[in-house]
């Protein structure tokens, strides 16, 4: 959990790669995919943390693919990045569970920014739902040691 | 030509018709006068006829009388012939004289200023006239007193001789009566005897015995009344009226100046004329004037659907460029952001390079960093570009609500109220109080209002320097269903040119890199999206003022 895990979703290879092999220099160890489908499978495959999703792809489009990880991995931090200006593509994504928004083109710096950013959004989620089992895991003190008697 | 048309129908129209009623009335009324001219002549003369002849019947009727209420023998005494006279002057002072002839013509008794006794007129005409008929009314004739007279003479049988008596009429009284006629101003009335000849004078000129000057053509004895118009010897027209007398062979003539007698046609002729010219030279005139105003206002119904069209035009125009500069900014960033993580890659790389020590502090390194920054620089630029024209292409739906400008109109303009004092411009709200509320977005309202401010302060910078500005921003209800607002400046105008592109993406007079040409077709997209309408007015140097007209609530 020390180490933030990122995928970036885009239909642009040369910026995935680009951008893979930029953050590769700052440290981070980033994950591409040039279509939703992709995203999906690679989110099956590898525990990842941050999304970063391009709003327009061919085929499956940001926002469907959105939707599709939030509902199967609703842990997964998800940022937009929008080609366009306005905030109506952003409000599209906030509503359907997207963290943040970045606008096209954006600086590395912003986007590991706001990766880093919505990654300490996960971790403090994390730890609370940690917190919380242990709770129901251990009601009293007692409840160990009945557990630990018992077989 | 449009003009033309217009033009002679309407002078030839009304000019037609005016003409039309006012000959067909003039028509009717000549021929009207003209018969009861004619008919009132007619009544004159046949009327003075029986009077004339009552009057010769009358004295014929005196003389009848005392022939039978005297014997010869008692009328040859002249005392006797004294009294009768004196009774018979009584009831007739037009006689001058009276005698007693006996059967051979002889003047047996006189009474009378002449000495005529003893005088025989056995060859006389009159007398064998009477001798022959039992009386006669002679033509005025000279006689032995050298003076013109006419007279009565009656005879009777008595013993189976015939005697006579005679009486000189007074050709004074007699004309006074034959005069008497008054029409008009140059009516006048005389006798003329079967000769052509005056037996009374003319008013106008005409001596008692002369031949009639004009010459009459008379008429057949006894033929009925005649009217005919005929010239005088000075050529004036003269409506003549003639008959003949019964009791005697004279024409009666009833005569006046055509233009006396039909004075009432000329002036109804001078009125129509009158009428006429005034009526056309108003028509002509009123034509002008109207034709005039009905063709400027095409010119301007004109001039205002060829506007409108470009209006429209440019309005679909504009929509089309936004959905294309959209489009079109959409795919440019993606290669800008490949670029820039090109750009951020290699930064990257040399830096990395350089804390390797792979890499010498050189002047060529140097180069390349600056040129590295420079291109980041425009990377920046490029996307606040297409930034803008994104905003441009693609408003968002304005999200409506009733806003009411007598508090909103301050607000905005609180934000800027600042800058404006900075600049020494004098900031003035026109804002009236029957303003209603508009339907539009508030944050897209204060966009454009903001985007209008800043221009005119620039514009008013440019011309006034720090003083001098004023700014006034307007509100006012337009009519039931629309609210103006306006911001008016008093800067340094827009050229006509540029007045026609103002709104248009990318036209800018700023300097390159100051602004993007933008704003104003913006503005222009969002005011149209809340259903309103933004225009210019301007003159170079003097000012320019941006109406925007929206929707009123409700």
């Amino acid at each position: 959990m020390k180490e933030m895990k990122m995928m970036l979703v885009d239909d642009e290879e040369r910026f995935l790669s680009t951008t893979k092999k930029l953050l590769a220099r700052k440290g981070h160890d980033v994950l591409t995919a040039t279509s939703g489908p992709e995203a999906l499978e690679m989110l099956r495959e590898h525990n990842i943390h941050v999304v970063i999703l391009d709003v327009k792809m061919p085929g499956m489009d940001g926002i469907a693919a959105l939707k599709q990880i939030k509902r199967q991995y609703p842990m997964v931090e998800v940022i937009m990045l929008t080609g366009h200006a306005t905030a109506e593509s952003a409000v599209e994504g906030l509503k359907s569970g997207a963290t943040d928004y970045l606008m096209k083109p954006t600086d590395i710096e912003e986007l590991l920014g706001k990766a880093e950013e919505a990654f300490e959004k996960r971790k403090r989620l994390e730890e609370k739902i940690r917190v919380a089992q242990m709770r129901t895991l251990s009601g009293s003190p007692r409840d160990i040691i009945r557990e630990t008697e018992e077989p | 030509m449009m003009k033309r048309i217009i033009l002679s129908c309407m002078i030839g129209l009304p000019l037609v018709l005016l003409l039309s009623v006012l000959s067909i009335s003039y028509y009717f009324f000549t021929h009207s006068i003209e018969s009861a001219t004619t008919a009132s002549i007619v009544r004159i003369v046949e009327d003075h006829r029986d009077m004339i002849d009552t009057f010769l019947r009358e004295r014929k009727a005196d003389l009848a009388f005392i022939l039978r209420s005297y014997t010869f023998k008692a009328l040859s005494n002249p005392r006797e012939l004294d009294a009768v006279f004196e009774r018979l002057q009584e009831k007739s002072n037009t006689f001058v004289d009276l005698g007693v002839f006996n059967e051979a013509g002889l003047h047996v008794a006189y009474h009378g200023p002449y000495k005529l006794v003893g005088r025989v007129y056995r060859e006389a005409t009159w007398f064998k006239e009477v001798m022959k008929n039992g009386y006669y009314i002679s033509d005025v004739f000279l006689g032995y007193r050298r003076l013109p007279h006419f007279v009565i003479a009656v005879g009777r049988q008595e013993g189976g001789k015939t005697w006579v008596i005679r009486a000189t009429i007074d050709t004074y009284m007699f004309n006074h009566i034959v005069e008497g006629v008054h029409i008009g101003k140059t009516g006048e009335a005389y006798l003329l005897n079967a000769k052509g000849v005056f037996q009374t004078q003319r008013r106008s000129g005409g001596n008692l015995m002369a031949g009639d000057p004009e010459a009459l053509e008379l008429p057949e004895s006894q033929s009925s009344t005649r009217t005919f118009m005929q010239k005088d010897s000075r050529g004036e027209k003269f409506l003549y009226a003639t008959t003949w007398l019964r009791e005697k062979n004279w024409l009666l003539v009833v005569r006046q100046e055509k233009s006396d007698a039909f004075k009432a046609l000329y002036t109804a002729t001078y009125l129509v004329l009158m009428v006429s010219v005034l009526g056309g030279a108003v028509i002509i005139l009123a034509a002008f004037f109207l034709t005039g105003r009905i063709v400027s206002r095409i010119k301007r119904a004109d001039t205002e659907k060829k506007d409108l069209g470009e209006q429209l035009i440019r309005a679909s125009r504009l929509a089309e460029l936004g959905e294309m500069a959209a489009g079109f900014a959409h795919e440019i960033n993606n290669p800008l952001q490949i670029i820039r993580s090109e750009q951020a890659l290699i930064e990257a790389i040399l830096s990395d390079l350089k804390e390797a020590g792979g890499l010498k502090e050189s002047k060529d390194l140097a180069e390349l960093e600056d040129s590295l920054g420079q291109i980041r620089l425009q990377i920046d630029r490029c996307a606040k570009i297409t930034q803008s024209i994104l905003k441009f292409g693609r408003q968002s739906e304005p999200l409506l609500e009733d806003i009411d400008l007598r508090d909103y109109i301050p607000q905005v303009t609180a934000m800027i109220s600042k800058k404006a004092s900075v600049h020494g411009i004098k900031l003035v709200h026109d804002i009236s109080e029957d303003s209603p509320l508009v339907n539009a977005d508030p944050g897209q309202l204060q966009q454009v209002l903001m985007n209008l401010l800043n221009n005119a302060f620039d514009a008013i910078v440019s011309r006034h320097g720090s003083e001098g500005g004023e700014l006034t921003v307007g509100v006012a209800p337009r009519d039931s269903e629309k609210v103006e607002i306006w911001v008016k400046d008093n800067g340094s105008g827009i050229s006509p040119e540029n007045l026609k592109k103002i709104f248009s993406p990318f036209f800018t007079t700023k300097p390159i890199g100051k602004g993007t040409g933008l704003g104003l077709s913006v503005c222009y997209g969002i005011i149209d999206s809340m259903g309103g309408t933004i225009e210019v007015a301007s003159e170079k140097g003097v000012g320019a003022t941006f109406t925007i007209t929206l929707p009123a609530a409700g």
